[in-house]
């Protein structure tokens, strides 16, 4: 039964942890997809904007409404089957279903009440070894709906990919409340257009002539690219296409991992470091970074709360570092060979460094990677009491690995020349670091959108993509001009329009309606 | 310093969670080395000087994972006691085994550690029945251990704490560490992973069927459950601090 909820202005699900706050006349809470339709077809109905919410962990303002109706798919969060293919195991769920949840699932093999989606799947999954769901946006309390719809990715995108590389199949439904089944491989584009049959017969849906930049990590405007398929269309499209009410997910073969984290004496060790490994034979999941002020970051909560991070005192020498997992079989030792002689030409060692093959080390190392961007969250909600119009700034541009270095220089230039205080860590692996500010005022606000402009158009000159995993939202509008141009900004508002006539879904993401 | 330190492999509490009807769900929990364990091999490796830390578990094949973290951690070898006949063994059958294993193979130990209990069975018997059996002296729950002309613990018992001189071959457990888990560097772990560890049977300990296992326990479980307390949290506004001890003084009716 579709439930329906006033809310308060207060209301978290007005909000997401960008922390821009909107409004909007109620909350709508479906149970399943008969109650999304009915949701959309009112909206429909009334040309009222509907905005999908997940679970709001988002870091752009997509599932922030403002006005018309929020509906939040949090009560459809049913793990329903499993499955296997060509490809193998996949798990089918839906959408409000957490990362963290669907590898609980498989990590207690609790697939005992999961429907064989093909015969005899479940029983063969748990007979099988321990699998998982590798795609890992650091923030595991994120739906995989909201995953889909912004393209997530995280740490082990190194090696396997963004979200798109893992959706099989995905129920949706569009604005008028007409639901649509596809998986991979049902329709292809022919060159740039799409046929699609919605309630009052077939709309053509003509895709942008940009080509969307596969090269790096890229998570900015709607994916266009010839021929391609329509679940591609609907991944990273913000909510603004359709509610995604089910998905078929790919997961894999668990492995054994040894996490590592190796100290440096400044940032530009690290980075000569991070070279170093990528021109060995060492075969790093996850290279992540942790420059000098996050490390300082940590030092500092944990100078109040002694279990923050819950990992050993930091060692004074530590002024950066770079975690890296590896897997635990023939390749650790000769990687430890090639991490030995990268981490000596620069002030590291094989003695300067922590490392833990337990899970619970693991999640202690992944644990400490995920503090820096919460620690600023917190930071900010607190500033938030008192500067009620601030929001989180973190910049969350891909370049390509060979202008990474370059990138990082840039960033500290142009934020030092702002006079901004700030912390840099994250994907380095990918060619893809985040920087979060540390706001103190109203103004800095203003000096960081100035910051991130120019870093922007230094990114997408490099090559890269001004918003790599976290989507466009309500925030991050800018960079699609930025990115394809004002003809790329119409061609999308154009698209949606095919699919969604009256402009009710989401409203205000990726662009202006 | 010779030191043996005997530890234990348990499910890692932190993951444990429960099904609809209070049991405990153990499919794929993972294991870890017992925390209490952990600070022992910890003071064990840094009392040792030039002494071997001989590290010693009783348990099936994967407790492996628990000596080589105790290899991390710097102990010097380890021993791995496993035989189908040990299965189901209580705190007193274990202790039986262990004693025999310090009998047979370290009888020249200097001193023994133990963790002060194991996080699965919380029963804190192992390190005493262990000293009874091997005919010397324990001191529980230390905290501390500082080596000088003599050896000095700090016993704490919580409501009260005292301070004893050690003699050399005594039990000792210990019930307190850092905070944060430690870590190894990846050379630890390299030295730790080229360590053999060795395997021993009842056959190797001089033990019979009927010396271990369900058959040489002491404790039949007749039924368990759980003992719901019932906590409750009382936030107190601290801003006149002596408003607040009166609240405190006068919950406690003091
Ligand atoms: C500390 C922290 C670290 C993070 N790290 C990463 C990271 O490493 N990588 C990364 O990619 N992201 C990261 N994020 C961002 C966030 O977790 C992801 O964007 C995530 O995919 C959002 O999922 P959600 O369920 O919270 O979606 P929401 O925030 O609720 O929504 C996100 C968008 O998806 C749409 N949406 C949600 N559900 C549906 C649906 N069923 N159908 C259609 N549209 C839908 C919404 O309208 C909105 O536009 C991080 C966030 C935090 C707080």
């Amino acid at each position: 039964m579709l439930r329906t909820r006033s809310l308060d202005t207060d209301s978290p699900y007005v909000a997401d942890e960008s922390k821009m706050s909107g409004h909007a006349d109620a909350l709508l809470i479906p149970d399943n997809e008969d109650d999304v339709i009915e949701a959309a077809r009112e909206s429909y109905r009334n040309g009222t904007p509907l905005t999908v919410s997940g679970m709001r962990t988002g870091m752009c303002g997509g599932c922030v409404p403002f006005g018309g109706k929020v509906l939040t798919t949090e009560k459809m969060n049913r793990v329903i089957g499993a499955g296997r293919d060509d490809r193998g195991f996949f798990i089918r769920l839906q959408p409000a279903v957490t990362v963290r949840e669907l590898n609980d699932v498989m990590r207690r093999k609790a697939y005992s009440n999961l429907q064989d989606v093909t015969e005899g799947a479940t029983a063969e999954l748990k007979a099988s070894g321990d699998y998982f769901y590798p795609v890992d946006p650091t923030e595991l309390n994120s739906s995989i709906g909201g995953n889909i719809s912004t393209n997530a990715s995280g740490p082990r995108t190194l090696k396997y990919g963004p979200t798109r590389n893992w959706v099989r199949r995905i129920r949706v439904v569009l604005s008028d409340g007409t639901a649509l089944d596809l998986a991979r491989g049902d329709v292809k584009a022919v060159e740039r257009t799409f046929r699609v049959h919605m309630g009052d017969g077939f709309h053509t849906v003509r895709l942008p002539s940009y080509d969307f930049n596969m090269d790096v990590k890229n998570s900015c405007g709607l994916m266009s690219r010839d021929g391609m398929d329509l679940v591609d269309l609907f991944i990273g499209s913000e909510g603004t296409l359709g509610i995604i009410t089910e998905a078929d997910v790919y997961v894999t073969e668990w492995h054994p991992l040894m996490s590592n984290i190796l100290f440096f004496p400044c940032d530009e060790d690290a980075y000569g470091f991070v070279r170093g490994i990528r021109a060995s034979s060492a075969t790093p999941e996850f290279l992540e970074f942790l420059d000098s002020g996050s490390l300082n970051l940590i030092r500092g909560v944990r100078s109040k709360d002694p279990l923050f991070t819950s990992m050993p005192d930091l060692p004074s020498y530590a002024k950066s570092a770079v975690l890296l997992d590896l897997p635990m079989d023939d390749t650790l030792r000769p990687s430890y060979e090639a991490i030995k002689m990268a981490a000596e030409a620069h002030g590291g060692s094989l003695d300067r460094c922590w490392c833990g093959h337990e899970l619970k080390d693991r999640e202690r190392f992944f644990g400490m990677r995920h503090s820096i961007p919460q620690t600023v969250f917190e930071y900010v909600a607190g500033l938030k009491r008192t500067v009620p119009k601030i929001h989180k700034m973190a910049t969350d541009m891909a370049v390509p690995l060979d202008r990474s270095d370059e990138m990082a220089g840039l960033y500290k230039s142009a934020l030092d020349s702002y006079g901004l205080e700030h912390v840099i860590f994250g994907h380095i692996g990918n060619g893809h670091l985040h920087v979060e500010i540390i706001l103190k005022d109203m103004g800095d606000l203003e000096k960081a959108h100035a910051a991130y402009r120019e870093l922007a158009k230094k990114a997408i000159s490099l090559g890269g993509s001004p918003s790599a995993e976290h989507g466009i939202g309500k925030i991050k509008k800018e960079y699609v001009a930025l990115l394809y141009g004002q003809k790329g900004v119409d061609e999308i508002r154009e698209l949606k329009r095919s699919l969604d006539p009256k402009m009710i879904l989401a409203p205000g993401n990726m662009v202006d309606p | 310093m010779k030191i043996v330190v005997a530890v234990k492999q348990v499910p890692d509490v932190s993951s444990v969670q429960t099904d609809d009807s209070g049991n405990i769900v153990r499919e794929g929990i993972p294991s870890v080395l017992n925390p209490y364990c952990e600070y022992a091999v910890y003071m064990a490796c840094r009392l040792k000087g030039d002494g071997p830390v001989t590290a010693v578990t009783m348990g099936p094949p994967q407790a492996r994972g628990a000596l080589l973290r105790c290899l991390e951690l710097g102990a010097d070898e380890a021993y791995l006691i496993s035989d189908k006949a040990f299965a189901g063994s209580d705190a007193f059958a274990t202790s039986k085994v262990l004693s025999a294993f310090v009998r047979t193979h370290i009888p020249g130990y200097d001193l023994i550690l133990c963790g002060k209990q194991a996080s699965d069975g919380d029963t804190a018997e192992v390190p005493a029945e262990l000293a009874c059996m091997l005919g010397v002296q324990q001191f529980c729950y230390v905290d501390e251990i500082v080596a000088g002309d003599d050896l000095r613990v700090l016993q704490n018992y919580r409501d009260e704490k005292r301070i004893c001189v050690v003699p050399l071959r005594s039990v000792i457990s210990v019930s307190k560490g850092e905070c944060n888990r430690r870590l190894p560097s990846i050379n630890d772990y390299l030295r730790a992973a080229d360590v053999e560890i060795k395997t021993l049977d009842k056959a190797a300990l001089g033990l019979d069927e009927q010396s271990a296992g369900v058959k040489g326990s002491k404790t039949r479980i007749i039924s368990s459950r759980s003992s719901g307390v019932e906590r409750s949290c009382v936030t107190i506004d601290g801003t006149n601090p002596s408003d607040a001890a009166d609240v405190i003084i006068k919950e406690a009716g003091m």
